[in-house]
């Protein structure tokens, strides 16, 4: 139970740091796409892309003039004869710029900004990659983790305490008796809040299983899904100090759960 | 040491029953008391008074003048490792061996394994029962086990000893002898307060009988000059009981 319970928040801080780290490293980058208007001109157009080529942040620009544009179109839709009756050209001419790797967020925002006030710009598109996309899972996944934890590390208190109750009353005797021959309540406490940080020890050493074997089973399909964006896997976060962290933590509950259980108890606890 | 006053003690639960009511009384240091009274008369309250099981509602307990009622959570383990307590059903752990039963007031305390060995066999010696040290509770006759539980209550050499009918379900001979074990505490100086219905046993002891009724004090008998007599031995140690 407590390993469950540490199991679900610790996963989700690992993969919340995998998703960083897969973000930080990704190199199908998106780019920004900016739309003119059917008026603006070539120099208009000229005065972007040199603007944009300009840039640190951005590695390559792409021009679609409108006739390009039209072209293509007729070549993918089919509807090559239908536009042709139209007379005049309905598509905008656009530039296609590929960001640099080191962009970010604020960047992206200031040359959206910069961009969209040059004479005819119609409008400027960030193409929504799902490197976007995992950045906001990431902050989901995160918060949603921390919830978890809370919650559920107020469970796992919750359970070592049930535990340890059960442990109590199977020794009432032997606890009434220790009252009466003058043990302190440390001393009748002591060996419960041993019993609560093994317990929570043991919990911890669930957890990291649980992780282990969720990680050796996602891996390989996820492996195949980046090897296909030339990304490679190197889960991050799985690692000694994490360990470390999850059994303390474990134990800590443990303890403050065996706390919970025992305190009154014992304090109430008839010795005769 | 071993000084026990009772100032106008009353103890009243919460049902509102009054189990003892305006008790005032004294027992010396190394006295030896019977205390008796009818079933409910307040016996058993008296003592749980005494070893803070539970807190009069009004009046005083004073042992060697420190008002008990008064003693922190950090004190009282202090206090009752001072007191030796015996019951009826002699609560002995099941689990654990004879040897293991005895020696938990020590172990309590913090003594070294050495000589808490060396004082469980003095106090199994008292009671006659050494050689049973590794046996459990369960393997052992009724009698024995009471032995064990007054072993078990005397192997700090406490000042203070309360039984509560420590001979209920004993045989005539083994009650005698039970109570003749006590007479040989008392006879150290450790001052001893038995609570018992057996009025024609504890007659013949010669010692104080305080007779409780309906949480009063109805009488209080002396004990027969001849039988108080002054500390000897410490009985733990070397002490041979008659049959
Ligand atoms: N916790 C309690 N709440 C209410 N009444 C109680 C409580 N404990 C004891 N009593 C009552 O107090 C009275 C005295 O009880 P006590 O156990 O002291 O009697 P006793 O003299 O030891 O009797 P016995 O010889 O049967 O052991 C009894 O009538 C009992 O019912
Ligand atoms: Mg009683």
């Amino acid at each position: 139970m407590v390993g469950i319970a540490l199991a679900l928040p610790a996963g989700l801080w690992i993969l919340q740091v995998n998703m960083d780290e897969m973000s930080a490293q990704w190199e199908g980058r998106p780019g920004l796409s900016v739309y003119f208007t059917l008026q603006a001109d070539n120099a208009s157009v000229a005065a972007v892309q040199g603007y944009l080529e300009d840039q640190q942040n951005i590695d390559r620009v792409e021009l679609t003039t409108a006739k390009d544009a039209l072209e293509e179109f007729k070549t993918y839709s089919g509807l090559g004869s239908a536009l042709d009756l139209l007379g005049s050209n309905p598509l905008p001419a656009s530039l296609q710029a590929r960001f640099a790797q080191s962009i970010g967020p604020i960047e992206v925002e200031l040359l959206i900004n910069e961009t969209q006030a040059f004479a005819g710009v119609a409008e400027v598109v960030v193409e929504k990659t799902w490197l976007e996309r995992l950045n906001e899972l990431s902050r989901v996944v995160s918060r949603l983790g921390a919830m978890l934890a809370v919650l559920f590390g107020l469970g796992a208190v919750l359970v070592t305490a049930s535990s340890v109750r059960l442990a109590i009353e199977a020794r009432l005797d032997e606890l009434r008796v220790l009252k009466l021959v003058g043990a302190t309540p440390g001393q009748v406490r002591r060996p419960f809040l041993y019993f609560g940080a093994i317990y929570g020890f043991g919990g911890g050493v669930v957890a990291a299983m649980l992780i282990a074997i969720t990680i050796l089973v996602i891996e390989p399909p996820l492996q195949g899904l980046l090897g296909s964006y030339q990304q490679t896997l190197d889960l991050a976060g799985f690692g000694p100090l994490f360990l470390t962290v999850l059994l303390l933590v474990g134990s800590g509950l443990g303890i403050l759960g065996a706390l919970m259980a025992v305190r009154q108890r014992v304090r109430d606890l008839e010795v005769v | 040491m071993g000084q026990i006053r009772l100032q106008r003690v009353t103890k009243r639960f919460e049902n509102g029953f009054e189990a003892l009511s305006e008790v005032t009384t004294e027992f010396e240091a190394g006295s030896m008391t019977f205390l008796t009274g009818h079933s409910g008369a307040g016996k058993s309250t008296f003592l749980k008074l005494l070893i803070r099981a539970d807190t009069p509602t009004r009046g005083q307990i004073l042992v060697n003048d420190v008002d008990i009622g008064g003693l922190s959570a950090a004190r009282l383990p202090l206090y009752r490792r001072h007191i030796g307590v015996v019951f009826q059903d002699h609560h002995l752990l099941a689990a654990r061996t004879v040897f293991d039963n005895v020696a938990m007031p020590l172990r309590v305390a913090g003594m070294r394994e050495r000589e808490v060995a060396r004082r469980v066999r003095a106090s199994l010696t008292t009671v006659e029962l050494l050689g049973k040290e590794g046996l459990l509770p369960s393997h052992l006759s009724t009698g024995e086990q009471q032995r064990i539980g007054i072993a078990r209550a005397v192997v700090t050499r406490p000042r203070i000893l309360l039984a509560d009918e420590p001979t209920g379900n004993l045989d005539p001979d083994l009650s005698r002898h039970i109570m003749d074990l006590f007479t040989r505490f008392n006879q150290v100086g450790t001052t001893v307060i038995v609570a018992s219905h057996e009025i024609d046993l504890i007659e013949t002891m010669g010692k104080r009988i305080l007779h409780l009724e309906g949480g009063r004090v109805v009488s209080d008998r002396a004990g027969d000059s001849s039988t108080e007599s002054p500390a000897q031995s410490d009985p733990t140690e070397s002490v041979e009981v008659g049959s």
